[in-house]
């Protein structure tokens, strides 16, 4: 009986968790959704994604296309050729990377009828694998900017060819390798078996708080700034700040009579007193915005400037457009507390200009609907990961309102048009800022808070976790042979 | 047996009274120099704690967290009465109608309100303010719609019972019609339970309201409510705690004082007592 006690205790003991304490802990905001790359929107499952699988372009600091999987070569306006690096990683499930694995990805994806990235391939006619080193890519209509779209994680043959669930269970060949997700995601490097486990915590204090008792040991982003310099004067705690640049803005309908108006865009862009805002209401390395690609970026411009707070020479075009003041606009936003606390910065700050804001925060799913199907006056989001100028033609083209792209304002502009045809991005650029269908805000700071242990976390612009790859952690017996 | 201190008898009315009379006082100065200011935003004053010129310090936006709290005291109340006065009207009409014509009347009716019964009641009211959207106007809605089956089902019960009484069958015999005797011969007897139901509600709804709000879909920015105040307190615990405790406790205040009040009213009304 005592031996039977015995035994059923140490089963007990095996059941248990396993012992994480050399994990790598990482608190997010909001867990990942889907980790296969043919379906993943959401920034979680990117960021994840981004550091499971290897895509065959990725981009420098200035956002120009990189080999990271193949070179390119365009043999003509409509075939493009890649090479594969002869020093590639093998899939974390042990099979050898070769053109048949792209191929599959490619030719998956383009059979994908619910896949959201379906579209952006559909001028994809043909993609062969001539030999094991080799792919080529046949396309319905010249696209200059095609290399830049090839970003999409890819995937072993067989395990597309089986149907493997790589939305739970993913395999890629990046520089960490998927264990399990079970509550929180466990990840693996694969050049050292660091392992890594992401956990949902959704409150931002206790983030913080489980940051603070080392219950995780780090974090990026998602905190309010007034807790990122509490973090910052606590002992223990690295916290490291870069610009960001993703891009927020505020968003009009221009099918409104009011808002179709050049001057009461322009009002409202001088009715705003960024300066002030990022002083006081952002994180650190948070600038103004002046266009939707920052001016490191390689289509970016550098000489526009943002819009001046200048209340009276917003109140002065409002009357010169004949609008009775105030002007009562209807502003949307999500539930979120940061947003809201935004909004009513920018309430009162609009108010001295003669513009009555009323605020409406409605839950992510009603308020992102409610935007995609131009139901609104005003709203405000933010750009996440833009690395190419065709966002321009997303966004602004008079091609591309909802469904077919994401024009939601309805910004319909003849000469618009013509420059994103031209590939003119300054040009675009210039007459985007002119013509304000958004009002650029400013380009949010990314942070990472890390406890004294971590090092070597590279943070970058974008807020992408690619840090996570090169993150060391002193081991317990290193740290007491410390001085 | 219970015993109170002779002062403390009373601290549910002494409570609530300060509660009114302080949102009637900050109406007051607002014809006055010394108005109050609950939207005004200070950005230099980020969740500063207390002080002489704020005496419960400064929200995240610099606004004066104890003239906000004054405002979202008016907000709380403003709904808690209205929704109370409403769904009680409501909620009397159907159960004495119930009760009081039984057979099919009252099947139909008990359905429709057990409809409502069988829905927790502030999920409810969360799927109703989604829908109609947010705002004050919309949040009392959504609490009226949910809130009148309480006072439906204790009417119900009390006129099944009551509708026998000799006095109601003297005033049938008279010629009276059903409005009358309804009005004048059943429902003051009603009044004692639905008077400890209606504290009981004010307070719910002072919770339903917060509720609301703190999940975004009440009462809008810049308007005050505690509830969004409680939302934006959390978050900023381990910076300002006097933000959120000065909120939590004037909540729990209100709340307390209308629910020991309950207590109070439902012991004196008591005829077993």
């Amino acid at each position: 009986m005592r031996h039977f006690i015995l035994l059923f205790c140490l089963l007990l003991a095996a059941c248990g968790k396993p012992d994480t304490h050399t994990d790598i802990r990482m608190a997010l905001a909001q867990a990942p959704i889907n980790l296969d790359p043919r379906y993943a929107t959401d920034a979680a499952s990117e960021r994840i994604n981004h550091l499971i699988y290897r895509p065959l372009v990725d981009f420098d600091a200035n956002s120009r296309p990189q080999s990271a999987l193949a070179t390119w070569q365009q043999l003509s306006p409509l075939h493009y050729r890649f090479t594969l690096l002869a020093e590639r990683a093998p899939f974390h499930d042990g099979s050898t990377l070769d053109a048949a694995d792209v191929e599959a990805t490619y030719s998956s994806l383009l059979a994908l009828k619910d896949s959201p990235h379906a579209a952006e391939f559909a001028n994809i006619r043909q993609v062969s694998a001539p030999d094991r080193n080799t792919v080529d890519f046949i396309l319905h209509v010249p696209d200059e900017m095609f290399v830049s779209r090839l970003v999409i994680g890819i995937m072993p043959v067989e395990k597309i060819a089986s149907g493997h669930d790589f939305s739970r269970q993913p395999v890629g060949n990046g520089p960490l390798g998927f264990l399990s997700w079970q509550g929180s995601v466990r990840l693996e490097r694969v050049s050292d078996r660091q392992t890594y486990s992401l956990q949902e915590v959704r409150d931002p204090t206790v983030r913080v708080l489980k940051l603070l008792r080392g219950e995780v040991d780090l974090l990026q982003g998602d905190l309010p700034p007034e807790l990122v310099k509490y973090l910052k004067q606590q002992p223990g705690i690295h916290l490291n700040e870069v610009q960001g640049s993703n891009y927020s803005y505020l968003g009009f309908n221009l099918e409104d009579a009011e808002l179709a108006r050049p001057e009461v865009r322009r009002a409202i862009a001088h009715a705003i007193d960024r300066k002030k805002i990022l002083q006081e209401v952002l994180v650190g390395g948070s600038r103004a915005a002046a266009a939707i690609l920052p001016p490191e970026h390689w289509a970016g411009h550098a000489a526009l400037a943002p819009y001046e707070y200048d209340p009276e020479r917003a109140r002065a075009l409002l009357q010169q457009a004949g609008i009775a003041l105030p002007l009562k606009l209807v502003y949307k936003t999500s539930t979120d507390a940061q947003r809201v606390r935004l909004a009513t910065v920018m309430q009162a700050q609009m108010r001295e200009a003669g513009i009555q804001l009323e605020i409406r925060s409605l839950d992510w799913g009603t308020f992102f609907d409610d935007v995609k199907h131009g139901k609104f006056q005003l709203y405000g989001l933010t750009w996440v990961g833009i690395r190419t100028p065709e966002i321009y033609r997303l966004a602004f083209h008079s091609a591309s309102v909802p469904p077919a792209g994401a024009n939601r304002g309805r910004y319909r502009d003849a000469l618009t048009d013509e420059l994103i045809e031209n590939s003119d991005w300054q040009g675009v650029s210039e007459r985007v800022h002119q013509m304000l269908p958004y009002v650029p805000l400013w380009y949010e700071g990314q942070f990472v808070a890390m406890r004294s242990d971590l090092s070597g976390y590279n943070l970058k612009p974008d807020g992408s976790w690619d840090g996570l790859a090169t993150v060391k952690k002193k081991s317990k017996t290193a740290l007491k042979q410390q001085p | 047996m219970s015993r109170e201190l002779p002062g403390l008898r009373h601290w549910p009315f002494w409570v609530l009274g300060f509660w009114c009379l302080a949102v009637v006082f900050a109406r007051l100065l607002d014809w006055s120099p010394f108005a109050l200011s609950p939207d005004a935003i200070a950005l230099a004053h980020i969740l500063q704690g207390p002080s002489w010129q704020a005496l419960l310090g400064h929200d995240d936006l610099g606004r004066d967290i104890l003239s906000r709290i004054l405002a979202g005291a008016e907000v709380s109340l403003k709904v808690a009465l209205t929704v109370t006065l409403v769904t009680m009207t409501a909620g009397v009409f159907v159960g004495m109608v119930a009760g009081y014509f039984g057979g099919w009347v009252d099947r139909l009716l008990m359905q429709v309100t057990d409809v409502f019964l069988a829905f927790p009641g502030i999920l409810l009211a969360i799927a109703f303010a989604a829908v109609l959207g947010p705002g004050l106007n919309n949040l009392i809605l959504a609490l009226c719609l949910t809130s009148w089956v309480g006072y439906a089902r204790l009417t119900r019960a009390q006129a099944l019972s009551l509708r026998n009484r000799q006095h109601v069958q003297a005033a049938e015999s008279l010629g009276a019609g059903a409005p009358r005797i309804m009005l004048r011969h059943i429902l003051p007897l009603l009044s004692a339970p639905l008077v400890v139901e209606a504290t009981y509600s004010i307070a719910g709804l002072v919770i339903a309201e917060a509720s609301l709000s703190f999940l975004g879909l009440g009462i809008q920015a810049p308007q005050a409510s505690w509830g969004s105040m409680l939302r934006d307190g959390v978050r900023y615990m381990l910076v300002a705690p006097h933000y959120v405790l000065a909120v939590g406790l004037s909540l729990m205040s209100l709340v307390l004082a209308v629910n020991v009040l309950g207590d109070k009213l439902r012991d004196a009304l008591d005829v077993k007592r």
